[in-house]
């Protein structure tokens, strides 16, 4: 595993000098291509971390990007993209379609985007998977847990957005209404935990509409915003355990809509960035019939990064995620409720150090250490599995990350 | 005979730092001065500050008089460098991770980029709406040149050497006075090219526009225009 780490490392920096965005011509129309991949490494001295084995120092976490664009006229653009990504048991080597758009600009203040979209959720929803732009290796997990990005990332339907400047005094605003189907990985965090139940999803899906608006302050370099997105998750799959149902028994749970609200804000200096988001969501959902289950989960971060040379840049966060359950009928025996969330199996706050270092414009090299306190457990994921600590988990861990990626 | 050869060494040593000093200034100088340049489509003469930076933020495809904006990029150089601190305010390395972050979002196209000057003049001849910046020295033969107006910049600009205007005699023995509104044009040098009269007493304006054109103005990394107004008091 160590030696995959190291060949894709050598071979980022053997593509450094050549990387270069393609562009070509079809129909005399010019098409961009533009691609990117990055290659992890994670030890962590107490519990197994994201689905890997990383007590053992692991190194599956790959993933990789690759899209096409064109400017058909002045008005009308259109692109996708293919991701695929292998972290520990999400992914699994599945490329997806991570966005594909029809983006038509009516004007500046109007424009709308349909196919598959990635949703404008906070500072970074649409752009987590793009390591390359950020200082961290991984972004704050209470608002972007790596195992659910799924569950955010994108949906079918279309975008209406625009930008509004309100003149010196009050400088400017862009909003975008969004509202379509999101279909999850069945390759992510939530149909891995709920294997420990003995439940196999097969398809997650459910439609969702929400907004983001964000406000350009006339203070110099203050953004404030706030996003509110409305889902509906619908699992189906089967329930298998050859203690009770050695036959698949098909099974379905709907969630029932709920909200996720995010509040933002980023101070942005000329060497530092200082970020601080909130978000929470309570999700209510049946187990079975007659026995719901209600998570209230809440995190939040402030992250600084400061540009120490022009190759270098430091950062440094705070990230704070808990998470209460409450459960009725026969769900009380697969997930007891839990309501004190001084308990560490019911939050992670992490404290997280990081320093990233461009080789040149292309290829990046990343150390991260992360302070863990808690790990979570729960009706929802957060980083840690029971599957993969069977001996049970230790109330603090301290995980190192190198990473190391390239972008044309 | 020693002491003397230790002032001369110093005193050499000090014209070397200052000529040292002196040249990297100038390079600095130069390297600020920057005009903003257009395609012959559009039509404004003007861009205020906000506006260039929504367009090269990808947040305006459309200039306030309507015509299409497609802004274009250096790649790398001191004028781009500048010009992404000065207009945008931002460093090179965050514009392009800006830039990167709407296109693997699909949520926009790279702006075209090009390694030298002459690419992107010639880039932005060919290419309507196409809006560029460029060193003020490199030639823009059938390009517009835009003045960047921002009220917040002009106002730092400090105004170096002020000509007063001579007073009409017959207008001032008549009692006649009053205040010339006047638009400036002002290059990166710090010359007045252009002078608008916005408003007053003909006569006055005519005294006052001979006069401001004469003003000199500190050194700007781009054109800018300054909206001023001249007093004329037949009583003092």
């Amino acid at each position: 595993m160590r030696w995959r780490v190291l060949g894709l490392a050598l071979v980022c920096l053997g593509l450094a000098e050549r990387s270069q965005a393609q562009e070509f011509k079809v129909w005399n129309r010019a098409v961009q291509v533009h691609g990117f991949a990055s290659q992890g490494f994670v030890y962590t001295d107490h519990n197994n971390w994201l689905s890997m084995n990383t007590n053992d120092g692991s190194g599956a976490m790959t993933d990789m990007g690759l899209n096409m664009s064109s400017q058909l006229t002045d008005r009308l653009r259109v692109g996708a993209q293919i991701y695929d990504r292998n972290v520990g048991r999400f992914g699994q080597w599945h490329p997806s379609l991570d966005w594909a758009v029809a983006d038509y600009h009516f004007s500046n203040w109007l424009g709308i985007r349909g196919g598959k979209v990635k949703t404008t959720l906070g500072l970074y929803n649409d752009s987590q998977d793009l390591d390359f732009l950020h200082v961290f290796a991984f972004l704050p997990q209470s608002i972007y847990p790596t195992d659910l990005r799924d569950t955010t990332i994108a949906h079918t339907g279309g975008d209406v957005y625009g930008n509004v400047a309100l003149g010196r005094r009050f400088g400017a605003v862009s909003y975008t209404a969004f509202a379509g189907i999101h279909h999850d990985s069945i390759y992510s965090g939530y149909p891995y935990l709920a294997t420990q139940w003995s439940a196999y999803f097969r398809d997650i899906e459910g439609p969702q509409y929400g907004a983001d608006l964000r406000w350009e302050t006339p203070w110099k370099n203050l953004l404030l915003g706030v996003s509110r997105m409305n889902q509906e998750i619908t699992a189906k799959g089967f329930f298998q355990n050859n203690a009770v149902a050695p036959q698949p028994v098909p099974y379905q749970t709907t969630t029932k809509a709920y909200w996720s609200n995010q509040y933002y804000g980023r101070l942005h200096g000329r060497r530092l960035e200082v970020d601080g988001e909130y978000r929470r969501y309570v999700i209510l959902f049946p187990m079975f019939a007659g026995s719901n289950v209600s998570m209230d989960a809440r995190g939040w971060y402030i992250s600084g990064t400061y540009r120490v040379g022009k190759h270098f840049e430091a950062g440094s966060y705070y990230s704070r995620y808990t998470i209460t359950t409450v459960s009725g009928g026969l769900a009380q025996f697969y997930l007891p409720s839990q309501t004190d969330t001084s308990l560490p199996q019911n939050h992670v706050y992490d404290k997280v150090v990081a320093g990233r270092w461009d080789l040149n414009r292309f290829v990046y090299l990343k150390i991260e250490g992360h302070f863990m306190d808690g790990y979570g457990l729960g009706p929802y994921p957060d980083g840690f599995y029971p599957q993969q600590n069977p001996a049970g988990f230790k109330s603090k861990t301290n995980a190192l990350v190198l990473k190391t990626g390239f972008h044309f | 005979m020693k002491d003397t050869m230790d002032i001369l060494t110093k005193s050499s040593m000090r014209m070397l730092v200052a000529a040292g000093f002196l040249l990297l200034t100038a390079i600095t100088g130069n390297a600020g001065d920057i005009k903003i340049i257009a395609n012959g489509s559009v039509k404004q003469d003007s861009i205020s500050q906000e506006e260039l930076r929504a367009v090269y933020l990808l947040q305006r495809r459309t200039l306030r008089d309507g015509s299409r904006a497609v802004p274009v990029l250096q790649k790398g150089g001191p004028t781009h460098d500048v010009f992404v601190r000065e207009y945008l305010g931002r460093d090179a390395e965050e514009i392009r991770i800006y830039y990167q972050g709407l296109v693997f979002t699909g949520k926009g196209s790279m702006p075209k980029e090009f390694r030298s000057e002459g690419e992107v003049v010639a880039y932005v001849l060919g290419t309507p709406g196409a809006v560029a910046y460029v060193s003020s020295e490199t030639a823009s033969e059938g390009l517009k040149v835009l003045t960047v107006q921002g009220a917040r910049k002009t106002g730092e600009r400090g105004l170096i050497t002020r000509v007063e205007p001579q007073y009409p005699e017959t207008l001032k023995q008549m009692g006649i006075g009053g205040s010339v509104r006047l638009q400036l044009s002002i290059s990166p040098k710090g010359e007045v090219d252009r002078v608008l009269v916005l408003g007053g007493n003909p006569i006055l304006a005519e005294a006052a526009v001979e006069a401001a054109k004469r003003w000199v103005y500190a050194a700007w990394p781009s054109q800018t225009t300054a909206e001023v107004t001249i007093p004329f008091r037949p009583n003092p």
